[in-house]
């Protein structure tokens, strides 16, 4: 176990073993104060009171979709990471053999800057890229790239479930998003019948590693063995599609190493970079050029709206002028919008982040009840800057204060006599 | 029923310190919730500002390497997108992963769905 930026990890580096076995989040009991925070924020009850002192824990991985939002709201770093993949990263890149390549995620340099004293939010793309060349990243290669893919993939997929609607061999309506690895796991365990609903396109990172093993070895005379494809991410769950027995279309496997935002930071740092000194450089552009729509992928309402960028121009057959789409962005919770397209009619959508809204717009579709054509579902409340790999909101750690209150609580309850 | 007694003025004092552990225990997960949305509109605020600010072309469409890799003739995907080589690469099934959820249930646990 070591601690990084506030958050424990095991040094632990699975290869070939069955994602579904594994806690990628799990509760320290020696540090857990009972509070109930995370049992109160988990959108499917997996994290349970396991003892008489109101100990929580994880109480099994089928339940746990490893979205993380238990540990980035635990009041007191009781939750730790069971998978880390710094250490081998390390020795891959003083590897003079290995071809380590990067693809970090658009939310990422939404997060990164935090660990280095900027004002929350703050966008260090620029820095991000410099700082994977200098930890010795062969190719600066970005999942934002895969984004704008994804949009043309899964654009051109649901316009054509729209177009052939009713047909027979077309999967039918609405379609929901494929990108988050917390929703796609809980479709599959709680609602295996609404998977022909779920796009066919892999997440970004999903398309990034097989492109970079194939593609971007063509393009750079690599050869694809030698290649180290690390997904950079602000989850936990994308560990676990990183994982996934599947991910292996490129021939090999697609993604070799999955860390978060916390890990990035983590490793710049202990490689003695200066992070803020650092100039803005650009990603390798071939797997690498990205465009505003790829970048708001990391908040609720971003694959929407980078969506209807394309269908909008597809369906009518004319430009879109002004590429804002306030209507579906969202803070949190459920939103629904009806986008009017010229020569096609009404599109109507609905964003939605956090476990329990994703239940129950998968419930209304279930009961045929569902007006949309496409659903944006997210697990993490307010989308991936919001994220379980992303640095911890000081906020949120206990003051001294509401840590004494929950140490009352705990006496309290239990001297409290059987209920 | 003399241990009972208590003061008018200590009375009070235990009543607010009552009413003030109360609120305060209910409010914790609320208060850790809010400060955390805080945050979560804070970044999406940059991210926007990003998409209209830092980024020069907007739509997936016209990013020239999307061009590059979807062009008709010399393109790695010129079948298009979700064309043949698409499929292979950037597509995939999903898993039916009821059964282990079933199997929890019976065994006691009890889930949120």
């Amino acid at each position: 176990m070591r601690s990084i930026e506030g958050v424990m990890y095991q040094g632990n580096a699975p290869k070939g073993v069955d994602p579904d076995s594994i806690f990628f989040v799990q509760v320290d009991t020696d540090k857990c104060e009972a509070c109930g925070t995370c049992e109160e924020v988990c959108g499917t009850g997996a994290i349970k009171v396991i003892n008489d002192d109101e100990i929580r824990q994880v109480v099994d991985p089928a339940a746990c979709m490893n979205c993380g939002q238990c540990l980035v709201n635990c009041p007191y770093g009781a939750i730790y990471e069971g998978v880390s993949y710094v250490d081998e990263l390390f020795e891959k890149l003083k590897d003079p053999d290995t071809v380590v390549v990067s693809m970090p995620a658009p939310a990422v340099r939404y997060g990164l800057g935090e660990c280095f004293g900027a004002p929350t939010g703050t966008y260090v793309g620029g820095k991000m890229h410099a700082a994977l060349r200098k930890l010795g990243f062969d190719y600066i290669w970005d999942n934002e790239f895969t984004a704008d893919v994804t949009i043309m993939e899964e654009g051109t997929e649901l316009i054509g479930r729209v177009k052939n609607a009713g047909k027979e061999g077309t999967l039918p309506l609405p379609q929901f998003t494929s990108c988050c690895p917390g929703w796609v796991k809980f479709v599959e365990s709680f609602h295996p019948e609404l998977l022909p609903h779920v796009s066919t396109c892999k997440s970004p990172i999903g398309m990034l590693g097989p492109l970079a093993k194939t593609y971007g070895a063509q393009e750079t005379g690599t050869k694809p063995k030698k290649m180290y494809t690390v997904s950079i991410m602000p989850c936990v769950a994308k560990k676990y599609e990183g994982m996934r027995p599947e991910m292996d279309d490129s021939g090999q496997r697609d993604i070799d190493a999955t860390i978060n935002t916390r890990e990035l930071a983590y490793m710049i740092k202990k490689a003695g970079i200066n992070f803020n000194s650092l100039p803005d450089e650009d990603p390798d552009p071939v797997l690498g050029e990205s465009t505003g729509a790829a970048t708001i992928f990391g908040t609720s309402g971003g694959v929407m709206e980078a969506a209807l960028r394309l269908a909008y121009e597809v369906l009518s057959g004319q430009k879109l002028n002004d590429p804002d789409i306030k209507v579906v962005r969202t803070h949190e919770g459920i939103r629904a919008a009806d986008v009017k397209v010229p020569n096609f009619g009404t599109v109507k959508v609905a964003v939605c982040s956090g476990l329990s809204n994703a239940q129950k717009l998968c419930e209304e579709v279930k009961a045929g009840k569902s007006p949309y054509h496409f659903i944006e579902i997210m697990a993490c409340p307010g989308g991936c800057v919001n994220g379980g790999g992303q640095p911890i909101d000081p906020d949120v750690r206990a003051s001294l204060f509401r840590s004494m209150i929950a140490k009352v609580n705990r006496r309290y309850n239990a001297r409290k006599p059987e209920a | 029923m003399k241990a009972m007694k208590m003061s008018r003025r200590g009375f009070m004092k235990a009543c607010g310190i009552m009413a003030g552990y109360a609120v305060l225990s209910v409010n914790m997960t609320k208060e850790v919730f809010a400060a955390a949305m805080n945050m979560v509109g804070m970044r999406q605020k940059q991210v926007y500002d990003a998409d209209a600010h830092i980024y020069k072309v907007r739509k997936s469409q016209d990013n020239p390497m999307v061009q590059k890799i979807y062009d008709k003739k010399h393109g790695f995907l010129h079948d298009g997108p979700c064309g043949h080589k698409s499929h292979h690469l950037l597509h995939t099934e999903y898993k039916d992963r009821s059964a282990s959820i079933k199997a929890l249930k019976s065994k006691g646990v009890t889930l949120s769905m």
